[in-house]
């Protein structure tokens, strides 16, 4: 009875200081590099900005209803797709961003942390239209924020401000490739940044306010 | 005592780890895909879309017309972009067997030169396909409806099939997961056989895709 009792002893011990090394697990707070100054940039503010948010069943951080179209479908029941509005450095609308978000596979707590595909369809009139690749670690913000806020009630500080993008570039940025207008042929890297402005579960708020770091020469290949 | 305490706590250290690195916890669903070899040793492969069960949204700027005034899902657009020549509409996916696999994202741009049309198709368990081509006129929808016979505000039964992409096909312009390194084209055609007096067209998308491996 005594080695039943030390060998669960030992094993309730193991998994919390596992549970504590993945949760201080420097891995898994990995960004990609900051921005260069000549990028261009494209900001959002959450939700004003919002033109349209379904979501999958199984993917509602914040629990909110996800009505009458929701994804509930099993393959795709972890998914999203997000409409934004983009603004140019001015604050006027400048884009319209499809954003088709879904749990990623190489999601690792160990190595990675918790990694959403997020991709992008971005349409600037006049311009054309680009797509992004983006894997966005999500870990960062669940730990420090939405669950001990949302979940747990401890009081928010704030603002706080997180660079989600990984990879899959090289150097862990998001990959753009042009499709259309000038945008054609050319092919380039991007980094999100956002900041929580505000995030209370008794009110059922959250904004944030985020930036899309855009790297985006010209065509690679002259046209023919 | 003292190894089995050991011997326990690192199991429990161990295992929780190997748990948090193997665990398939965020695996998606997958359904099989059909494929099939086309003579040229590509890989066709259809998507469809069923109108109106699968339309997400869609922008309500003056370009949409039918596709943006009879979808339940609005977006709202800037007061800026409203008279812009531009239509956003986001559907769930279908594999050519009309189950669910995914959802899509279809950009409609007239404002350049030519009109352009743009689609990024997650399949969350296979990737993401990007297609681009020349964009269909404005409301071609609505005038190939109106020359059967289709006028606002009035049942409409028939059958409408219409390619929507310019130059005939267009092409497959990036890809991720499965997707990734694929060259090749596709088309689009929509096939409408209802609207009702609300403008809610029923009928399919197909994405019809044929493509290969870069080498």
């Amino acid at each position: 009875m005594r080695y039943l009792f030390v060998a669960i002893l030992g094993l309730v011990l193991g998994v919390a200081g596992a549970g504590a090394a993945l949760y201080y697990n420097p891995l898994a707070e990995r960004s990609a590099p900051m921005p260069g100054s000549t990028d261009r940039k494209l900001h959002y503010s959450l939700p004003d900005q919002v033109l349209e948010f379904a979501i999958g069943e199984d993917a509602r951080l914040f629990g909110q209803e996800t009505g009458d179209d929701s994804l509930w479908e099993e393959t795709i029941d972890r998914a999203g797709v997000l409409g934004l509005v983009l603004n140019d450095g001015s604050n006027q609308p400048a884009a319209l961003a499809s954003r088709l978000l879904s749990a990623s596979p190489d999601t690792d707590l160990l190595l990675n942390g918790v990694l959403v595909s997020d991709d992008w369809l971005v349409t600037i009139p006049g311009e054309g239209s680009f797509y992004v690749h983006a894997d966005s670690n999500a870990w960062p913000f669940l730990k420090e924020q939405l669950v001990p806020v949302w979940y747990l009630d401890q009081p928010w500080t704030g603002p706080v401000e997180y660079w989600p993008t990984v990879g899959p570039g090289a150097d862990d940025s998001a990959e753009v490739v042009g499709l259309t207008g000038s945008f054609r042929g050319s092919e380039g890297s991007a980094v999100e940044h956002y900041e929580i402005t505000a995030l209370d579960p008794a009110r059922n708020v959250a904004q944030a306010n985020g930036e899309l770091y855009l790297n985006l020469p010209g065509p690679q290949v002259a046209a023919q | 005592m003292k190894t089995v305490f050991l011997l326990a706590l690192l199991i429990g250290f161990a295992g929780t780890l190997a748990g948090a690195h193997f665990a398939p916890a965020l695996k998606h669903e997958r359904l099989p895909s059909n494929t099939t070899v086309v003579s040229n040793g590509g890989r066709a492969e259809k998507f469809m879309i069923r109108l109106p069960a699968d339309r997400i949204a869609a922008t309500d700027g003056e370009a949409g017309g039918l596709r943006a005034k009879g979808a339940d899902g609005v977006m709202i657009m800037p007061a800026q972009f409203v008279a812009e020549p531009l239509l956003i509409e986001h559907f769930k996916v279908r594999d050519s067997g009309g189950a669910v696999i995914g959802v899509a994202a279809r950009h409609w741009n007239g404002t350049g030169a030519e009109a352009t049309t743009t689609w990024s198709v997650l399949i969350p368990s296979r990737g993401a396909l990007v297609l681009s081509s020349r964009g269909e006129t404005r409301a071609a929808l609505d005038s190939a409806l109106r020359s059967r016979g289709y006028s606002a505000g009035k049942e409409w039964a028939g059958t409408v099939t219409l390619p929507m992409t310019g130059d005939g096909e267009g092409v497959v312009a990036a890809g991720t997961g499965e997707f990734e390194n694929l060259l090749g084209t596709y088309r689009e055609t929509w096939s409408v056989a209802a609207v009702d007096e609300d403008g809610k067209v029923s009928g399919t998308i197909e994405l019809s895709t044929v493509t290969s491996r870069l080498q």
